[in-house]
């Protein structure tokens, strides 16, 4: 369905085209003539037509309401088949259209798939009907969408935003609708795409550096950088789960349990297979005083690790400091509130061979950087000498699945991985990404998720 | 090609209306959408697929149904690696085992015909559901259909549009009186177009306090008049909050139990700090509710 292909569609009567971008949705019956548009709704003549329609309506006939609503709604890019067409046709015999509330929850059973669906089918619902019935008749309705993107993820939205009574009814808000032939939102995969494109309508913060982004716009930042979401290659667990599959090997022990019941005769054989689990993330944060610009926003990132992707976070200067538990706190204010507290170092020099020393002796080889996606975020301008880095770095190597460096100064044109302890430590590194703005980051996400064999961008 | 409901049926659910009324009587309080997409359900006949936050009464909404019905439901909950021994039949192992050994041991001739017999069937669910005698077509739950693997749901879906399952040692099951079905979903994986495509859908929205009011009304009869209205306003409050766990109807209705058991009339804020336990179930979402204090969630209530 492209937005060029404007032809309207005669149905039984009844035609239905549908303009670029769903804004225009025309309902002729016969010979009469109606134009509901959410821009133009009083336009010269329409007024008549629509009272011609609102007496009409009650008796159309199903069969054809229902194809040319169908129609409207596939316009609009939400899928929806001539059975369900069909199906709607029966579905109003038995609810017949009294008045707005029936015809809209008729129309919305039958025609919407899922969630993601229903702002769009509301947008549609009222551009067909809205005007052309009395609005009298939706009071006390309570399908007000909800604003699109308004949660990326599954989880209630405040209620706020979610209509609670009739009260609401009047602040219906206009929903932008997708262009025709765009996802409908029921695309699996594309979810961090999604948000990406979703979270911000500040486009051009998006490709600024963070260090050039003034208080207001780094807090805005910050709420938009802790909803990425970010996620690791996965490993096979060591543990198993029965499958349903014969070509996965077979489980001997439970094949035996089962056995037990059936008098020692192996009846029914189980297969199993192991599980996947994610990677663990671990995100190495430099909060050394040549890194100030980029900290906070660097921190709501480890945040949003912290609490998304169950990652592991430590801040470094002249020392390091595991902050996984500060962040862990919802209160995105409060984790960063006690994060600073504990980070006695804040601003200091840069102890880079030390603090990754550190890191390897207390925490990594004790199993958190085994088989782990280690992030550093640093610009690489240390104190100690290359060879100490490179020493440490090699040791981290040879626990971690990927070293990904994240060097916000990498993007300066000029730039050449010439400072010492970024020089020592590039050799071991899989990935060397910039994450200095919004979209740098999605770089950033993509070398997280990328697995060893496939993605070697040095 | 399809005849819509029986006759008994529509004479039971005439309307949307009447529907919505037999399942308010039944304590179960819907609003007109999920009443429309229950009613649709019943009489187009098609399955359909509930969706919405955990705690707004999914499966609660299918039990409801088959009481105003007055018919039997059969629920199957899915899970991971569910496979059709346990959703639809299973021959009981044990017993023919045990009805060899008995026959052997006192000479009796044991044809195999016997030993699939259909008292060796176990059978689960959707066997059940498809054999129901009536008079009425039984109500068929799969409840979490999204846990099953996505091989078993469309083995599932294509053994429902059959309304017909084929033994192999005993023939074929015909329903004489198909299924309603109702899938519920917590969305922690997209469900197949193939499903999707052939159910009914109804998103079942969070209520708001009034209605929550209602319910806690109906199912804590003992709770003082104003509580259940204060308590469901302080639930909705708090759902405003970024909490891991948001608290359901169910949560407000045991906190107004809670509050009745220690015999409490009225909402207060040293209360709320006795009981935060009832509504908030998580450490994290503790920290950020008593961060907001008490006081935030009983006061200027709308």
């Amino acid at each position: 369905m492209t937005s060029t292909s404007r032809a309207p569609v005669e149905l039984r009567g009844w035609s239905v085209s549908v303009g670029k971008d769903a804004d225009e949705v025309e309902v002729r019956p016969g010979g009469t003539r109606a134009i509901a548009s959410r821009s133009n709704v009083a336009a010269a003549g329409a007024s008549d037509a629509r009272k011609a329609i609102a007496r009409a309506v009650p008796a159309v006939e199903a069969a054809a309401l229902g194809a040319a609503f169908t129609t409207a709604l596939r316009w609009a890019g939400v899928a929806a088949s001539p059975d369900r067409a069909a199906r709607l046709a029966e579905a109003l015999q038995l609810v017949p259209p009294s008045g707005r509330a029936p015809l809209y929850w008729a129309c919305r059973v039958v025609l919407v798939s899922s969630r993601e669906q229903v702002p769009v089918f509301d947008a549609v619902f009222a551009a067909v009907f809205d005007g052309m019935l009395d609005p009298a008749d939706s009071r006390g309705d309570t399908s007000a969408p909800p604003a699109v993107g308004s949660e990326e993820r599954i989880r209630a939205a405040p209620p706020g935003r979610r209509p609670t009574g009739a009260a609401e009814e009047d602040s219906r808000v206009p929903v932008p609708i997708p262009a025709p032939g765009g996802d409908g939102g029921d695309e699996p995969g594309r979810e961090r795409e999604a948000v990406l494109a979703v979270a911000s309508p500040d486009e051009h913060l998006h490709e600024t550096s963070f260090a050039e982004l003034d208080s207001d716009e780094i807090d805005q930042m910050r709420q938009l950088v802790r909803r990425i979401v970010l996620s690791t290659p996965e490993r096979l667990s060591r543990r198993s789960r029965p499958s349903a599959r014969s070509n996965s090997p077979l489980d001997l022990r439970r094949t035996a349990r089962a056995a037990g019941r059936t008098g020692g005769d192996p009846l029914r054989l189980v297969y199993a297979r192991r599980r996947l689990r994610a990677r663990r993330l671990v995100l190495l944060c430099d909060v050394s005083g040549s890194m100030e610009p980029y900290t906070r926003v660097f921190l709501s990132l480890l945040q949003g690790a912290v609490t998304g992707a169950r990652a592991e976070a430590f801040v470094f200067s002249t020392r390091l400091t595991r902050l996984t538990r500060q962040l862990a706190l919802r209160d995105a204010d409060r984790a960063l509130a006690r994060a600073a507290a504990s980070t006695p170092d804040w601003a200091g020099g840069t102890r880079l061979a030390e603090s990754i020393r550190r890191f390897v002796d207390d925490h990594g080889r004790r199993g958190l950087a085994r088989g782990a996606v280690i992030v550093i975020l640093s610009d690489g301008w240390a104190q100690d000498a290359p060879e100490l880095v490179a020493a440490q770095m090699a040791r981290l190597r040879r626990l971690a699945y990927r070293i990904i460096w994240v060097n916000p100064r990498k993007v300066a044109r000029d730039y050449r991985p010439l400072v010492g302890g970024m020089a020592a430590a590039l050799p071991y590194c899989d990935a060397f990404v910039s994450g200095h703005s919004y979209a740098a980051l999605a770089e950033v996400a993509a070398a997280i998720r990328a697995d060893r064999k496939r993605y070697s961008p040095l | 090609m399809r005849v819509g409901a029986e006759e008994d049926i529509r004479e039971r659910v005439p309307d949307v209306d009447s529907l919505m009324a037999a399942l308010n009587d039944g304590d179960y309080l819907t609003d007109v959408g999920l009443a429309t997409a229950l009613f649709l359900a019943v009489r187009l006949p098609q399955p359909i697929l509930l969706e919405g936050e955990p705690g707004v009464g999914k499966t609660e909404a299918a039990k409801a149904l088959a009481r105003v019905l007055d018919t039997p439901l059969y629920r199957l909950q899915c899970y991971e690696g569910i496979d059709s021994g346990e959703a639809l039949y299973e021959w009981n192992y044990p017993r023919q085992l045990l009805g060899i050994r008995l026959a052997e041991a006192s000479h009796v001739e044991l044809a195999e015909t016997e030993l699939f017999g259909s008292e060796y069937l176990l059978r689960r669910p959707l066997l059940r559901a498809i054999e129901h005698a009536g008079p009425r077509p039984a109500v068929l739950l799969l409840d979490e259909i999204d846990r099953a693997d996505a091989e078993f749901e469309a083995f599932t879906f294509e053994l429902l549009a059959e309304a017909a399952v084929t033994i192999p040692e005993l023939g074929t099951v015909r329903a004489t009186h198909p299924p309603i079905v109702i899938l519920t979903s917590n969305r922690t994986r997209d469900l197949h177009d193939a499903l999707t495509r052939r159910c009914l859908y109804h998103w079942i929205d969070y209520p708001g306090p009034q209605r929550i009011a209602e319910i806690v009304r109906r199912r804590v009869p003992a709770s003082a008049g104003r509580l259940a209205l204060e308590a469901a306003s302080a639930v909705t409050k708090l759902r405003s909050l970024d909490l891991a766990k948001p608290p359901g109807i169910a949560e407000a209705i045991d906190w107004v139990s809670a509050m009745t058991v220690l015999g409490i009339e009225s909402l207060d804020a040293p209360i709320v700090d006795q009981t935060w336990g009832s509504i908030v179930k998580n450490r994290d979402d503790l920290d950020l509710a008593c961060a907001r204090g008490a006081a935030w969630l009983v006061g200027e209530r709308g």
